[in-house]
């Protein structure tokens, strides 16, 4: 059992490798027998080693712990795994057809399960900046997996933006070494209080978090993506938004349980970082019309509202914001795949000339509402337990909640407009011949609905916090949500669908890529200069 | 070397991300960054009189050795970055007749 948390990671490698070798029409079984044995293994793991996980820590090679990889757990890690097995069964189901297995897609695909694996568990800082490096190598390829010329420049922007973020990650790593003498990140944090040289310590911080920024996605270096989310197949759409960008997260959490001891100011910082970011992704979201880029950009506002949680000193606010990292896991990849369905049927992306999807596939769009319901925050839907739990961390300060509430609203406008594809009458010239993927959407909305009801006993098994004060019918979010859909509706009616030149400007705003880095420079800048100099 | 001069290498690759409107520059940018940290790890592991890391019954003081075993993983993935960079370049190139960043980024969507 101690050899399970090695094991995630190679299982997988090893099964996307076979498959690739012997490339035979059956593989795809291999492929859900693999599966269902990372399951299996996880399961048990959190059930044997949930009361004390650092006895289940495992020391690759059998050396000492300060100078070994150690692959450890905590229900943090462990919580991100099973969202990750999740994930990674839906798209399974998803891509599957009978007689026409992508051997080379699964290959990529097992191997990124297997590195973010990884990613989860391991607890040195330069293993850990292996695996951050493998996880981008890996999802460039799936990015450009189409080859069309949008995806391979999408591809291109997405390798080389995080490669540069996750090189000053590098240096980070370095700077801690100098410092402790170990790369083990859990010595390094009780060591944290011990140590002489602050200002090292204090630019390690900033080089760190200004890489995993960058994998996060937020303002102001979130512009590869919309680009990269907008422009892969709709399956990888689904596992990148789902997933991958919140290892962003989950690095942004551990790195500050690591530095919690030098009582660094990060809250401010990232609260303001984050309600920028929900806003900026709010608005090109509303100027947007192709379907797939309404959905990338609102990852990018989800994800600000995921820091405006996790920057705040108070526990039960922080939980909300990474409880928000898992719902939206669930419901994005809901909508990505239920978008790709579409697509596929209308052959165009484009919002305003889809129509009448009510009619043509009328389960589809069922599981689409579901996810349309859970990401602008409904009663019953698990986007409004998240959501809830951080408007009750901070309803106090005004400006705080004002940008929250201007979030929500937004959000609601947005998919006012993206349901119009819903209704009228938009005769399709061909009959649709697939089967929708009923499996894999049914899953993702069942889980939307049960973690939106069921929801304190599920936070009580995963983390051990008790949200049982979050009610679900209370009149006040009944209240909250009916003014969200109204004002939203005024704004679509109002603003959106005159199509002004501002929001013409907006959609065709491309920024380039030197632009970017010039951006992540002075990004670091505001950095250095909020926890150096102030 | 002094460690300043190879922090300055990464300092002239970022800025020059920060200011190249091509591809293949870009590329060569994060391939220049790459190198600076790499330099830089060397330079914390290395001083004065420090022998090489293999260790016999005649050497009394050898240099880390960490960071030289962490350096070559480093090479190794920046190796599979820039082989994977350049050949989505080659692809860019056929798509959009052009390694330009402006010229690629300002193109519409094709259905």
């Amino acid at each position: 059992m101690i050899y399970v948390p090695a094991f995630l990671v190679l299982i997988p490698v090893v099964t996307g490798i076979l498959i690739l070798v012997f490339r035979n029409e059956r593989m795809y079984l291999l492929a859900f027998l693999a599966q269902t044995l990372i399951t299996v293994l996880a399961v048990s793991y959190f059930f044997v080693f949930r009361d004390d996980f650092a006895s289940g820590a495992f020391v690759l090679g059998g050396w000492p712990e300060h100078i070994g990889i150690t692959l450890a757990n905590d229900r943090l890690s462990m919580s991100f795994i099973f969202l990750t097995i999740l994930l990674w069964w839906v798209v399974l189901f998803y891509k599957y057809e009978p007689r026409k297995t992508d051997h080379s897609f699964l290959f990529f695909f097992l191997f990124l399960q297997g590195v973010f694996f990884g990613l989860l568990q391991t607890n040195d800082l330069f293993n850990l900046f292996v695996f951050i490096e493998l996880t981008t190598i890996v999802a460039t390829v799936l990015v450009g997996f189409k080859k069309t010329g949008s995806s391979l420049r999408a591809a291109i922007y997405y390798l080389l933006i995080n490669t540069s973020g996750i090189l000053m990650f590098l240096i980070g790593v370095l700077l801690l070494y100098n410092v402790f003498g170990t790369i083990n990140l859990l010595h390094i944090r009780d060591n944290m209080e011990a140590m002489d040289s602050e200002r090292l310590v204090q630019l390690a911080y900033i080089l760190m978090m200004a890489g995993i920024s960058i994998k996060a996605a937020i303002f102001p270096v979130y512009t590869w993506l919309p680009k990269a989310h907008g422009a892969a197949q709709s399956a990888v759409s689904a596992l990148l938004s789902g997933l991958i960008v919140k290892s962003g997260v989950y690095l942004f959490i551990r790195m500050n349980q690591m530095f919690a001891a030098l009582s660094l100011d990060y809250v401010d910082f990232f609260f303001i970082i984050g309600a920028l970011t929900a806003i900026v992704g709010v608005v090109f979201a509303l100027s947007q019309k192709d379907i797939k880029q309404i959905l990338a950009y609102h990852t990018v506002s989800q994800v600000g509202i995921v820091f405006m949680g996790l920057a705040q000193v108070d526990a039960m606010t922080a939980h909300g914001g990474l409880l928000h990292a898992f719902h939206h896991g669930m419901f994005k990849s809901l909508l990505f795949l239920c978008a790709g369905v579409i697509i596929k049927v209308y052959r165009t992306k484009n919002v305003s000339e889809i129509r009448g999807v009510m009619k043509t596939m009328p389960f589809v769009s069922a599981m689409m509402i579901i996810g349309m319901l859970s990401i602008t925050g409904a009663p019953l839907f698990n986007g409004y337990i998240s959501k809830s739990i951080i408007k009750y961390g901070i309803e106090a300060n005004p400006f705080q909640y004002a940008a929250l509430f201007a979030v929500n609203i937004g959000t609601a406008a947005s998919f006012i407009k993206a349901s119009q594809i819903f209704f009228g009458e938009k005769p399709l010239s061909y009959a649709v011949k697939k089967r929708p993927p009923y499996v894999a959407l049914a899953i993702l909305s069942i889980l939307c609905l049960v973690f939106g009801v069921f929801f304190a006993p599920l936070s009580d098994f995963f983390f051990t916090v008790d949200i049982s004060h979050v009610s679900i019918l209370s009149a006040r979010g009944i209240l909250e949500y009916a003014l969200y859909l109204i004002a939203g509706y005024l704004i679509f009616r109002l603003i959106i669908k005159k199509d002004g030149s501002l929001i013409q400007r907006l959609r065709g705003f491309r920024p380039s890529f030197e632009t970017a880095n010039y951006v992540f420079v002075l990004y670091m800048a505001a950095m250095a200069l909020h926890f150096i100099v102030l | 070397m002094n460690p300043v001069l190879t922090f300055i290498v990464v300092l002239i690759g970022l800025y020059g991300l920060a200011t190249s409107k091509n591809i293949i520059k870009s590329v060569f940018c994060v391939t220049i960054i790459e190198s600076g940290v790499i330099l830089l790890f060397l330079n914390f592991a290395n001083y004065e009189g420090g022998a090489i890391p293999i260790v016999s019954e005649d050497v009394a003081a050898i240099v880390d050795p960490l960071p030289h075993a962490l350096m070559i993983t480093t090479i190794v993935i920046g190796s599979a970055v820039t082989a994977l960079a350049l050949i989505i370049c080659i692809k860019v190139f056929h798509h959009y007749g052009s390694t330009e960043w402006a010229q690629i980024l300002r193109r519409e969507d094709v259905k």
